[in-house]
């Protein structure tokens, strides 16, 4: 797995960083919003196993003692691999949903997690189209959004358990969802557009950016938090990373062109709005700043750390803002800011 | 430090900017710690207030003075509150005096606040920056500026030792005024800098004010210059003066506050009549020699210098990395990050970002990074011992491996998106039964209107194709596949039915009396037949004809399948073509020579006869042949039946 590190110059690791290692390949993970005993953090971890049965793990992280230590009372077992993880934003109670094969929800108490609603977004079957992702709303944190690769995206009223409407958002399968503002979602798809969707008015919906190739398709979504103007999103089998003004539709404000293999996850700085993580095949997590003139050569990053293989996840949480978090095959790394 | 440098002088600077009313005096003293340098000495804020967050608000007596010193004051605390936890994080390269003079300390590091730091420890003060108006978000910020003697608008009046007058500020190139953006979020308009005991007094307003040396010859010696200046000193109506101002700034808590009453304001204070000290004798000559000056004036200075807008940069980014260089290089292309006004706080606001310190700090930071080019953000210093990441180099790169081992990319996200959500499995079966049923959904069309049509003509054809499938899978076909012989063979076949509908009709009650005198050998006919049909057709050609049995039809009619075609006759002749495979069943008057002949027929048609079998009873022959096709030619039935009756007939 590590077989770069004989290359490696000495300095390039640094040791500020802390691993946990799963019995399983990791893909899903999210970092809760709530703090337990002594400022410890909940991080799940999603197993990636291409089978019925996998699971669900409740990591602790305590920042100050640099420790991720399991918590064996909080595993689950879940049908197949969770396509993604997510607590709730800002709430009392924890609760973690996962996506896959139904929305789910799952509530994390003191010794236990208990699934708390499954949801099943077709009338005519007990059978849901296939979640590919999801976004909870940190505005309205009782929506949630899905998207499918049935071509629809469906927005949901968890508090009351039903569906709030469901649209089809693309004319081949949705990869990913993630809010703006109240009631403003955007999606990628199969399809190649970066698409955005206001609840209030469902007749429209604005393309803003279209992949070169037509129908290369874009995996991944991120929606800036910090200034909703901008998002950005990744192609398939690209090491770019695609940053879109939403007011400049069709051209990308700036595309992030320093990974040596394909980007696989992107995630915003929660404490600043020019600030970009991203993750590769190559194994690099790279932080970007966005610069106000964009110089001929393209942008390089501002800093790297350089995992031993493959990352395929990144989270950059506003719970845990110094700390990144990645997966690659079976480890989690906080890695510090 | 400046203002231990002279108590007064705030006093001084609070008179002279209330006294004709505008926004705000700022005084530029040379640096005690960096010579060549001016920063900010002191400064007077007038401009509008949001809201006033002191206690004394219930005092009504309080003197719109004091007020307005206290302001100032608040002002000037909140810019060293955000901008203390910025030294104590640069307290390693530092050597960080007591002066409390921030900027001292800014000299090669950005001004920005680290949240992580402040968030603890930031002093309270009696302003938090929601509270603050544009226009002083305009003076807080300019708090964080220093200009080289000979730079910059401040820089400059003390170079040349000349009053610099600025009309249309918000709209001055970068350039010429390296504030303009800020000013213009600010809605300054106009900004007067002259130097003033070996510094710079700068003064500015929300109002277009055209050139007036007066008014600043005014300012000085009323003020400035007068030791120790009262409120009763200088204007003799003073107190309704300062009445009207203490009113004024109640009312500005009202965000509507409409500018006009201020400019009137201004004007009476200015003019010549309305006022009996020296500087109000001014005549009307010199006002409009000062007018007619204006335009060449800022024309002269506009072209003082280029560098101005590097200066900010100097001293802000220098420490950054590459990335700056190819800033320079190429300013042409420009990414959105610049505007400065979108980031005053209203705006932000609007976004719901509230309720923590760190939302304050950002919101500062943007505003002050915006005006600085490019500097690396608070939270990554670049030698920072605890980051797990490393400051970028090209080099670095090299270590990296361009490929994953097993070569493919992306694998573990190709899995999930595309493999993982197929594994469920029962979900395909669904999705063929389309969206018609939920009558939720919806789909929003798409901006483009090209993109929309292409896919409803898309959705269309998918549609059309489907149909075209299912009539398919009804209609016998015996052409060649394509959507017009589907459709001919339709035509055909719905004729067809047609005709044998209408036959069978009105043959019924005849057919059954007549079925019953052929009974016998119909039977005989159709077993061969089943059996037959039955070993070829499989699945679809059982039901057709148990079917066709519970109706009791007892004529032998043609199969419905597409592949079969079937003839009978008056003579009962029946003739079946399936493939290659003839089966040809037939009742006919027997004679010597008939058997032969009839074989000749069918051998002369290309067909191989395998099985045979004949049978004569009361001089009937009854003769069935399985016969093949031998070559690539193949009779239709009726031809096969025309010569064959041709034999019989003979």
């Amino acid at each position: 797995m590590d077989n770069s590190s004989a290359h490696e110059p000495p300095n390039l690791r640094s040791e500020n960083s802390v691993s946990y290692d799963s019995p399983y390949p990791i893909y899903a993970m999210a970092v809760s919003s709530s703090t337990h005993h002594r400022r410890r953090r909940h991080i799940a971890v999603g197993s990636f196993i291409e089978d019925l049965s996998n699971r669900v793990d409740i990591i602790s992280f305590d920042e100050e003692a640099f420790s991720l230590k399991a918590i064996p009372t909080l595993s689950f077992e879940h049908p197949y691999p969770p396509t993604k993880l997510m607590f709730n934003p800002n709430s009392a109670a924890e609760l973690l949903a996962s996506s896959g094969d139904y929305l789910r929800l799952w509530e994390v108490r003191d010794s236990s997690i208990e699934p708390f609603s499954t949801l099943n977004n077709s009338k005519t079957s007990e059978f849901c189209a296939p979640l590919t992702s999801f976004d909870w709303s940190e505005v309205e944190p009782r929506r949630i959004g899905t998207s499918s690769i049935d071509t629809t995206c469906t927005i949901w009223d968890i508090e009351k358990g039903v569906v709030e409407t469901q649209l089809i958002a693309h004319d081949k399968e949705v990869y990913d969802i993630a809010w703006g503002e109240a009631g403003i979602f955007a999606s990628v798809s199969a399809d190649g557009s970066v698409r955005i969707f206001d609840l209030r008015d469902k007749e429209h919906s604005t393309i803003i950016y279209e992949s070169p190739q037509p129908d290369t398709p874009l995996l991944r979504l991120a929606w800036n938090k910090q200034d909703l103007r901008y998002m950005a999103t990744i192609l398939m089998d690209s090491n770019k990373v695609v940053i879109l003004d939403i007011r400049s539709p069709t051209m990308p404000v700036a595309e992030l062109e320093r990974h040596q293999a394909s980007v696989n996850a992107i995630a915003w700085a929660p404490q600043s709005s020019r600030h970009i993580c991203s993750a590769g095949d190559d194994g690099q997590a790279l932080i970007w700043e966005l610069p106000t003139v964009a110089g001929p050569n393209g942008i390089d990053p501002m800093s790297m750390y350089l995992a031993g293989a493959e990352v395929n996840q990144l989270q950059w949480s506003a719970a845990l803002r110094d700390w990144i978090a990645i997966a690659f095959s079976n480890k989690l790394q906080m890695l510090r800011v | 430090m400046a203002r231990g440098a002279d108590e007064n002088l705030r006093k001084k600077l609070a008179f002279a900017v209330r006294s004709i009313q505008w926004s705000y005096s700022i005084f530029w003293s040379v640096s005690s710690t960096q010579p060549g340098v001016l920063e900010w000495g002191d400064g007077y804020y007038n401009g509008d207030i949001k809201t006033r967050k002191t206690v004394q608000a219930a005092n009504e007596l309080i003197n719109a003075d004091q007020l307005g010193l206290e302001r100032s004051e608040q002002l000037r605390e909140l810019y060293k509150s955000l901008s203390a936890a910025e030294n104590e994080t640069n307290n390693n390269n530092n050597n960080n005096n007591n002066n409390n003079n921030i900027n001292n300390n800014n000299n090669n590091n950005n001004i920005l606040p680290n949240p992580q730091a402040t968030t603890n420890k930031r002093p309270s003060v009696a302003l938090s920056p929601e509270d603050l108006t544009d226009t002083e978000w305009y003076f807080l910020v300019c708090m964080s500026f220093i200009f080289n003697i000979g730079q910059g608008l401040p820089g400059r009046t003390l170079a040349k030792n000349e009053i610099i007058w600025l009309c249309n500020a918000h709209l001055a190139d970068s350039k010429v005024f390296s504030r303009s953006l800020l000013a213009k979020s600010a809605s300054i308009q106009t900004i007067v800098c002259f130097p003033y005991l070996g510094g710079v007094v700068e003064i500015g307003v929300t109002e277009h004010v055209i050139e007036d040396r007066n008014l600043i010859q005014h300012i000085k010696s009323a003020f400035l210059d007068n030791p120790n200046p009262m409120m009763s000193n200088y204007v003799p109506n003073g107190n309704d003066k300062d009445i009207v101002c203490g009113i004024l700034d109640e009312n500005m808590i009202e965000p509507d506050f409409d500018p006009l009453v201020e400019s009137d304001d201004a004007k009476t204070c200015c003019s010549p009549n309305n006022s009996t000290n020296g500087f109000e004798d001014a005549d009307d000559d010199q006002q409009a020699e000062g007018i007619n000056g204006e335009a060449s004036q800022v024309q002269s200075w506009q072209f003082l210098d280029d560098e101005i807008s590097n200066c900010v940069h100097n001293n802000y980014s220098m420490n950054s990395s590459d990335c700056i260089s190819q800033t320079y290089a190429n300013p042409e292309k420009r990414v959105p990050y610049s505007d400065l006004q979108e980031y005053n706080p209203k705006k932000l606001d609007h976004f719901n970002f509230r309720g923590d310190d760190v939302h304050y700090q950002g919101v500062l930071s943007m505003v002050l990074k915006s005006s600085h080019q490019l500097i690396l953000g608070p939270y990554f210093r670049n030698n920072n011992q605890e980051s797990s990441f490393v400051r970028w180099k090209k080099e670095r790169s090299r270590f990296v491996a361009r490929k994953p081992p097993g070569g493919m990319l992306q694998r573990v996200l190709k899995k999930v998106l595309f493999e993982v959500p197929r594994m469920y499995g029962d979900w395909e079966v669904e999705s063929s039964k389309g969206y018609g049923s939920r009558e939720t959904i919806w789909r929003p069309e798409a901006d483009e209107i090209n993109n929309n049509h292409v896919l409803a003509e898309r959705k269309r054809r998918e549609k059309l194709h489907e149909r075209f499938m299912m009539l398919g899978s009804l209609v016998p076909c015996n052409g060649k596949g394509d959507k017009v012989s589907l459709l001919d063979d339709t035509i055909d076949y719905l004729k067809d039915l047609e005709r044998r509908v209408e036959e069978l009709e009105s043959r019924k009650d005849a057919l059954v009396l007549e079925a019953r005198t052929r009974r016998r050998q119909q039977e005989t006919t159709e077993r061969t037949s089943d059996n037959y049909c039955s070993n070829k057709v499989g699945k679809r050609g059982k039901p057709l004809i148990s079917k066709r049995k519970a109706c009791s039809l007892e004529e032998f009619e043609p199969e419905t399948d597409p592949c079969k075609l079937r003839e009978t006759s008056r003579d009962d002749i029946t003739v079946s073509v399936i493939d290659k495979n003839a089966l040809i069943e037939l009742r006919c008057p027997w004679n010597e020579s008939i058997f032969l002949e009839i074989m000749e027929a069918v051998s002369n048609l290309n067909l191989d006869s395998h099985t045979v079998q004949s049978n004569n009873a009361d001089g009937i022959l009854t003769l069935t042949i399985r016969a093949k096709f031998n070559g690539s030619k193949v009779a239709s039935p009726s031809m096969i039946r025309q010569a064959i009756q041709r034999v019989i007939r003979k």
